[in-house]
């Protein structure tokens, strides 16, 4: 099974302070644990929301609003995503990241095409499974 | 440059175990996934049971503490998310509004960093873990 884990953002994040050297020190050891373990698919950071914009979708109408998003209560710093066996051993994998001070990962589990069951028709499937080949040329 | 775009679906904060998205809609976002492969942009993508199957796992006192879904304090969540690399936050915005979104949705877009905007010192710090993830 796959998993998505959010980092929340924070003041911090959100002004654009980068952690401290000690910090990146203890996140890439976590870092090179799970990829040892061939538990890290991928993590990537994201810039503070000042830099992103949100598009809301009502009525048939589409508005645009620009960063930063300072209403929202739940915003998201970066993510691993990680390959485990169940949601326990995700749970476990990450009850070792290198966190402290209230921070809140949440960890959730991807949809993968056999969830679908009889909904995913073959030509669906096989349409997925070509965007999936696709995307993987677009990352070279 | 690489942007997120982060789907907020409407009311998924509550939705239940095995809760899954409208075939027809399935249908429609399949086509619109197939354009953004086709114009090249497209890197990834992937859709996410709602909080419910999910946990969350709080850092303090030196002893992680574990909390199942559905996580009563949220009041957006996310649902799913498309990693694509295109020229500008415009661009991006651009893409996102064509997005088949049900009524009520938000697609909150975010660049990823990228190893380029940090500082040699910090570049040296992280390694090469990222480039070593599969």
């Amino acid at each position: 099974m796959r998993f998505m884990v959010f980092v929340p953002g924070g003041k911090e994040s959100e002004a654009g302070v980068l952690p401290d050297e000690k910090l990146i020190a203890a996140m890439q050891e976590f870092n090179e644990e799970l990829v040892k373990a061939g538990v890290m698919l991928a993590a990537e950071g994201l810039h503070p929301t000042s830099k992103g914009a949100r598009l809301k979708f009502e009525s048939g109408k589409t508005t645009v609003i620009d960063g930063p998003f300072t209403e929202s209560k739940e915003l998201i710093a970066g993510f691993w995503l990680i390959h485990a066996k169940s949601l326990d051993d995700a749970i476990g994998w990450m009850k070792r990241a290198p966190f402290g001070g209230g921070v809140k990962l949440e960890i959730r589990p991807i949809f993968e095409a056999e969830d679908f069951g009889k909904a995913l028709t073959p030509e669906l499937r096989k349409r997925d499974e070509r965007l999936r080949a696709q995307m993987k040329e677009n990352q070279q | 440059m690489r942007f997120m775009m982060l789907v907020i679906p409407k009311g998924y904060a509550s939705a239940a175990p095995g809760t899954l998205p409208d075939p027809k809609l399935v249908e429609r976002m399949s086509k619109y996934n197939q354009s953004l492969t086709n114009a090249g942009v497209l890197l990834a993508l992937d859709g996410l049971h709602p909080p419910s199957a999910g946990a969350r796992v709080r850092f303090a006192g030196g002893k992680p503490a574990v909390t199942d879904g559905p996580f009563a304090e949220a009041k957006e969540v996310l649902g799913g998310y498309w990693m694509i690399q295109v020229k500008s936050k415009a661009e991006a915005i651009e893409w996102a509004k064509r997005a088949p979104m049900p009524d009520g949705d938000v697609i909150e877009i975010r660049q990823v960093q990228e190893m380029a905007d940090f500082t040699p010192e910090i570049q040296k710090a992280a390694g090469p873990t990222r480039l070593g993830a599969q």
